[in-house]
């Protein structure tokens, strides 16, 4: 536990902390990407007054860098909409955008920088077609392994950009690969979604509000290497304790719903880190049932371990937390393809680690 | 690994790096940045180190890091200084946005400030350095820091990147400006940079109000011509001119036009150091003095 998921759990802890506390927990919360979850926590208990000013000076830029870029999202959900509105594909916004067309909490302070977006199996190859004739281009230079690999393998085409415009759209036909070991009905999950309108009317779906949570279980857990990070873990409890305030019989209705679409292992995950590190308070008979889906308990043990040197370090940069992520990259692989799959992308790829470099021209100086 | 914290105007930062020339040469730059309260809040931790592994030694290479990450690709290690101050510039144009920040170089005379706003190849780096080698307050030479509320600037007195051409033409207006080492090879060409004055980084917390707005071009053999410009053209130019203007939404657009009411706008096209720079300080009308205490 770090300075940031005492904070979670109990936002008064700021009342003590001096200079070098709040100088600890500033790269924390810019890691984790919760400077306008944090600033809301602040203002929600009344705790704005023991904030350093330079500090909410920095919380503040922020969350106006975050209604900027949810602007932007939202118009860019809006101009997919329409497209593929005019080849009557329906389509489903998940994640960050899908929090916000909802006006679910997450939306007053979440950060995104793509939309995530839901369309069945059988129109992807036209829904995609559709964005490129309309300008969308792809956002990286993908080689035939690659689009291969997308295409095969994963449970999406390559990520695509507007040539105009700077969000990212990651367009999916389900919410894990299709050669994992999670297997989901695609099917289930628009049978359960809702419809809603976006700004200009148009119709947009989200999914149901277990599968929601499931999705962020499923995409933290199974699919990358914890790369959502904290934030996701925030979002969960954040979902979590929205919906079962607005219906009484949600847990019970979660833990179906993850036995139906086989996220059990998924779900046992995300509860377990967002009541660790979030401070996430579920009744203990839901606690209970979630424990019949965790692992052998030496796996439990270490797996939480790992979680906890990724999500919660005691410093940023720590060698801990790289092998912590190197054995979790290694895992999401584990789980998302069968062996003879990994050995064969593992081989290709060299374990090449991504490096994330800024272009040096539209930058000052 | 030793760490050092300056004081930025309205920033801290703190620098953690083991590497003994950087560290001398932050101490030319900013030895009268430090920061005093050895325990302030710290704005942006930054740790500049080497790589593991064989790029340790050889051709070794900076490393900037911030938060737990690493925005950069590894830079040659001799240019760890160009890429401080680059990445620092990095950090504040991509979070500070409880500022209107203007891409210009600013000064003040007194209280008093001028904003040259300009993309790059128009001179405002040149033209910055020469005014404050002729006594002007360097407030910043990339950075207009606006309170949007208030309506005043903040200064954020740093080192000024000479590049190419602009390092001469600089040497030849003041033989003893206080230069520091040469970066032959940077991304942006050979660059020197200017320290700033003791007196601008004692006075860097002393806000001052925006009172000409001046567009520069640098002509080859032109003359120096200051024209009046047009109010509405000059609001358009330095919306444009911002690092974050469409990001603020209304916020910019009441700080811009609050700017543009309360300040004389001109365009200036100049080529000789020697005559554009008093033509500017003439705007202020009031005598400048010269520093005595530049090294």
């Amino acid at each position: 536990m770090n300075l940031l998921n005492r904070l979670l759990w109990n936002p008064a802890v700021v009342r003590q902390w001096d200079d070098e506390d709040w100088n600890r927990f500033l790269p924390l919360v810019r890691n984790a990407r919760l400077l306008g979850r944090c600033l809301a926590l602040f203002e929600q208990h009344e705790l704005l007054d023991c904030v350093p000013s330079r500090l909410l000076d920095q919380l503040r830029g922020a969350l106006a860098q975050t209604r900027y870029v949810q602007v932007q999202a939202l118009r860019e959900l809006r101009q997919v909409a329409s497209i593929l509105a005019r080849d009557d594909i329906p389509l489903m916004a998940l994640k960050g955008v899908a929090y916000l067309v909802a006006s679910l909490p997450p939306s007053g302070w979440r950060n995104l920088s793509d939309i995530d977006l839901l369309v069945r199996e059988r129109d992807i190859e036209r829904a995609e077609q559709a964005l490129k004739n309309a300008g969308w281009v792809p956002s990286g230079e993908f080689d035939a392994y690659d689009q291969h690999y997308y295409r095969d393998w994963m449970h999406e085409v390559p990520p695509m950009v507007h040539l105009q415009r700077k969000i990212e759209v990651d367009l999916h036909h389900n919410l894990a690969p299709p050669v994992s070991r999670i297997r989901i009905d695609a099917a289930l999950l628009w049978d359960d979604s809702f419809e809603l309108a976006d700004a200009s009317g148009r119709s947009v779906r989200i999914l149901g509000p277990a599968d929601m949570l499931l999705h962020n279980a499923v995409h933290l857990f199974m699919n990358d290497e914890l790369r959502g990070g904290l934030r996701d873990v925030v979002d969960f409890r954040d979902l979590f304790e929205h919906f079962s305030q607005q219906a009484p019989g949600f847990e019970p209705q979660l833990l179906v719903r993850a036995q139906a679409l086989g996220c059990g292992r998924a779900l046992y995950y995300a509860v377990t880190t967002a009541r660790r590190l979030a401070g996430l308070a579920p009744s203990s008979g839901f606690l209970a049932q979630v424990e019949h889906h965790a692992p052998a308990w030496p796996i439990a043990r270490f797996m939480a371990w790992l979680i906890e040197q990724t999500l919660a370090p005691q410093q940023l940069g720590l060698m801990r937390s790289a092998f912590a992520g190197q054995l979790l990259f290694v895992r999401s692989h584990w789980v998302r393809m069968p062996m003879g799959l990994l050995i064969r992308h593992l081989l290709h790829k060299g374990f090449r680690k991504k490096v994330r470099s800024e272009s040096a021209d539209d930058l000052p100086g | 690994m030793h760490q050092v914290r300056l004081d930025c105007g309205p920033f801290t930062v703190g620098i953690s790096s083991s590497d003994e020339n950087l560290l001398a040469t932050l101490e030319y730059f900013y030895s009268h940045s430090r920061c005093q309260d050895g325990s302030s809040f710290l704005d942006y931790m930054i740790r500049i180190d080497r790589p593991r592994g064989l790029r340790r030694w050889l051709r070794p290479q900076a490393l900037f890091s911030i938060d737990g990450m690493r925005p950069f690709e590894p830079h040659p290690a001799e240019n760890a200084f160009p890429l401080y101050e680059w990445g620092l510039n990095w950090c504040i144009a991509t979070s500070a946005h409880r500022y209107l920040m203007l891409h210009a170089g600013t000064v003040a005379f007194g209280d008093r400030a001028l904003i040259m706003p300009g993309t790059p190849g128009s001179g405002k780096s040149t033209l910055t350095a020469a005014l404050h080698l002729r006594g002007a307050r360097l407030l910043s030479d990339e950075f207009g820091l606006v309170r949007p509320e208030v309506g005043d600037l903040l200064p954020m007195p740093r080192g000024i990147p000479l590049k190419n051409a602009s390092i001469e033409a600089i040497l030849e207006f003041d033989r003893a400006a206080p230069l520091g080492p040469t970066y032959p090879r940077t991304r942006k060409g050979r660059v020197r940079h200017l320290r700033p004055s003791t007196e601008s980084q004692r006075r860097q917390h002393e806000p001052a109000r925006p009172h000409w707005l001046v567009f520069p071009k640098y002509q080859t053999g032109a003359d120096e011509i200051l024209k009046p410009m047009d109010k509405s053209e000059a609001f358009r130019q330095l919306a444009l001119n911002c690092f974050n203007y469409r990001l603020l939404g209304e916020t910019s657009f009441r700080a811009v036009a609050q700017l543009i009411r309360e300040m004389d706008c001109y365009t200036f096209t100049f080529s000789d150091l020697e005559r554009a720079a008093p033509l500017l300080a003439a705007l202020s009308q009031a005598p400048i003095e010269r520093e005595t205490d530049r090294a």
